[in-house]
């Protein structure tokens, strides 16, 4: 199964944030922070998610290999069972979050006793025990928590396991999280540009060699290889992008009519540096990390680093298919490691 | 090798004598131009990484018998003359540059030059050995260096958004093999990989490791680093990249103010979670504006959030040991 309980840190020693243990190499986990306190001004919630884990999802690539994905189920209400990560149910990439600018969100993450994980709304800014980081709060585990927000901003963002996180979240677990305005879908912002069409474009890349790694690699020491991050597969919203699986594939592709306006929401979802081309159509940015630019940009590709999301408006004016791509570049070499490819098409 | 100066430094003895560099949280200006000097000793030894291997370094540092890496920061004034002394205590050459600024040009072990130079654009700079580049600015010679607009107290360039407290954020990823090459006087023959990931020198430990809290080793508490303000404490962030890796700098908390990109005044101020740091010696300021946390509900005003890169193999150290990269934190005061 893949599975490995925690050795290290069932003992005393987690409560209260308290330290995760030592570094003895000898396996285990460390510098974790198991808790599942009560939410601090715990008050009723517009809208809920319930969250469980999936460490089994298989992930298959053009080349007919599998890989093994995490991510977040939205069956976690189901205690015990799916929220144990055992009962499958698991997407890459997790479920989409849509919520309505304002309103009270509560994000309730179940994990079993198997793993340690939270949950952190990238981009969103609340309290700092709704925010998902342990070593500042605690991480979730043998239990629920429910992360209570309410977001001020309209935009795009993503949320994202922040445990191991160089691991976790290069193992999928995440999820596009997108707040509308009060005018709901259609407008991007208040005061806003408004849009027909929506596609999604989350790039991320994915090294197969971390992939057999136990959740808590490397946390007490040890040479598990996570400074290097050598991609082997390039996807789009959770697809292999190398081909034409992106291609036609609504909502990643789009198709819009003529004098229509498409809202592209990219997320540069993996840790090397991406450039976006636009196959000959010119965009216009009108947001960027969930924040409106002051003024609009036009633009025919875009440089992203990891974690931003660029709001893109475009109104193509003439047929035709038109091919987006996006270039993962080394964050040292600057080499072209893989590219992803999705359309537009015009009619 | 000069055994004298061939020290073993535990990141201790760094943080604290960077500790002695020049006022960092608040500027005075002076109406008056002043010349300013500073006595840099080029040394080398050994730092010991969070996975405890030790690892070479040289640095830009205040006496013969320290090592510091980087070297101390440095803020000065429009119109200012600066008097750099660098005695090179080393076998090897060596030399100080700021770019568009100054370069001393070859210092050859045993070495000391005075160089003076007027500083006439405000702005965030970084120093660096320049020669056998990128290998001795990546071996640990480098620091920050600012120039505040004259007469200003609270602004980035002239007419910039204003601030209340300054810090420098210096990145740097660290390849040992690289380093036992210079230090054995060898170009590195292999495909860089960075191993080690710091700011300001310092890579974080997180609660219950060794050193955790200790403001001297810990860049997580570090008061260089870590950034302490109550609502309305603006803090303008000189954000440098000491290293070869591009990096997302990412915060917690509040979005960032982007002012500048590469020494150039953005046209238009973005707000933004995450902000492209561009390898060998990108650049950046931005402001931290220590806003209450806007998605809170109920509403704060106090709490501790991170700054980390989000180009996440840098928060590692050694293969693993994930937190003790380059972040830090955040406080709410």
């Amino acid at each position: 199964m893949g599975m490995r309980r925690r050795t290290t840190t069932d003992g005393g020693g987690m409560d209260g944030g308290g330290g995760g243990g030592g570094m003895g190499g000898m396996g285990g986990s460390c510098y974790i922070y198991p808790a599942t306190p009560a939410t601090p001004g715990l008050t009723n919630a517009d809208v809920t998610f319930n969250l469980g884990i999936d460490m089994q999802i298989p992930l298959t690539m053009d080349d007919g290999n599998t890989i093994n994905m995490w991510g977040f189920t939205d069956n976690g209400g189901n205690m015990g069972m799916d929220g144990g990560g055992m009962g499958g149910g698991g997407t890459f990439p997790s479920p989409a979050m849509r919520v309505t600018q304002g309103d009270i969100i509560h994000t309730n993450l179940n994990v079993g006793m198997m793993w340690v994980h939270t949950i952190h709304h990238h981009g969103i800014e609340p309290e700092y025990r709704s925010d998902g980081v342990g070593h500042l709060s605690h991480d979730v585990a043998n239990g629920t928590y429910t992360y209570q927000w309410r977001p001020a901003h309209a935009g795009t963002y993503f949320y994202h396991c922040h445990t191991n996180t160089v691991l976790h979240a290069e193992m999928g677990m995440y999820g596009a999280l997108i707040v509308d305005p009060p005018e709901g879908p259609g407008t991007l912002f208040s005061g806003g540009p408004r849009y027909d069409v929506e596609a999604f474009w989350v790039v991320d890349e994915i090294d197969s060699s971390w992939h057999t790694l136990p959740w808590d690699a490397g946390t007490c020491g040890g040479d598990v290889g996570l400074n290097e991050l050598n991609p082997d597969y390039f996807v789009i919203t959770g697809v292999d992008g190398s081909g034409d699986s992106a291609m036609n594939t609504p909502p990643i592709s789009a198709t819009v009519q003529r004098g229509q306006k498409l809202l592209a929401r990219y997320i540069c979802a993996g840790y090397h540096p991406q450039k976006i081309r636009f196959g000959g159509l010119t965009g216009k940015i009108y947001a960027s990390d969930g924040r409106p630019l002051p003024k609009p940009v036009s633009v025919t590709e875009i440089r992203a680093c990891s974690a931003e999301r660029y709001d893109i408006i475009f109104e193509p004016t003439e047929r035709g298919t038109y091919l987006i791509e996006t270039d993962i570049i080394h964050w040292v070499t600057g080499d072209v490691l893989g590219t992803t490819r999705t359309s537009i098409t015009v009619v | 090798m000069d055994r004298r100066n061939f020290l073993k430094f535990s990141s201790a003895g760094i943080a604290s004598a960077l500790l002695g560099s020049t006022g960092l949280l608040s500027w005075a200006p002076r109406a008056e131009a002043a010349t300013i000097s500073k006595t840099f000793y080029i040394t080398e030894g050994f730092i010991t990484q969070p996975d405890g291997v030790d690892v070479y370094f040289r640095g830009f540092s205040p006496s013969t018998n320290n090592l510091t890496v980087p070297g101390a920061q440095m803020i000065v004034q429009e119109g200012d003359t600066v008097r750099i002394t660098i005695v090179n205590t080393l076998g090897t050459s060596h030399s100080f540059k700021i770019d568009g600024v100054v370069d001393s040009g070859r210092i050859y072990g045993g070495q000391t030059r005075t160089i003076e130079f007027q500083v006439n654009k405000a702005g965030t700079y970084m120093y660096y050995d320049a020669r056998n580049a990128p290998y001795n600015r990546l071996v640990g010679l480098h620091g920050g260096f600012a120039v505040m607009p004259k007469g200003s107290s609270d602004e980035v360039y002239a007419g910039s958004p204003n601030f209340v407290q300054q810090y420098f954020w210096l990145f740097h990823d660290i390849d040992p093999v690289w380093h036992n090459s210079i230090r054995n006087r060898r170009t590195p023959g292999t495909t860089y990989s960075p191993r080690y990931f710091t700011i300001n020198g310092l890579s974080g430990r997180p609660p219950g490791s060794a050193g955790s809290g200790d403001p001297a080793i810990d860049a997580m508490h570090d008061p260089l680093s870590a950034l302490h303000g109550h609502i309305g404490d603006r803090t303008l962030l000189r954000v440098l990249n000491a290293g070869q890796c591009q990096q997302s700098v990412h915060t917690h908390g509040n979005h960032m103010d982007w002012l500048t990109d590469n020494g150039q005044i953005r046209d238009e101020i973005w707000s933004k979670d995450c902000i492209y740091l561009e390898g060998n010696m990108g650049k950046f300021d931005a402001i931290f504006p220590f806003a209450p946390p806007p998605d809170a509900h109920p509403p704060v005003t106090t709490g501790v959030y991170p700054m980390h890169l989000h180009t996440e193999m840098s928060q590692t150290a050694g293969g693993g040991l994930y937190m003790f990269g380059s972040l830090t934190d955040i406080f709410f005061e």
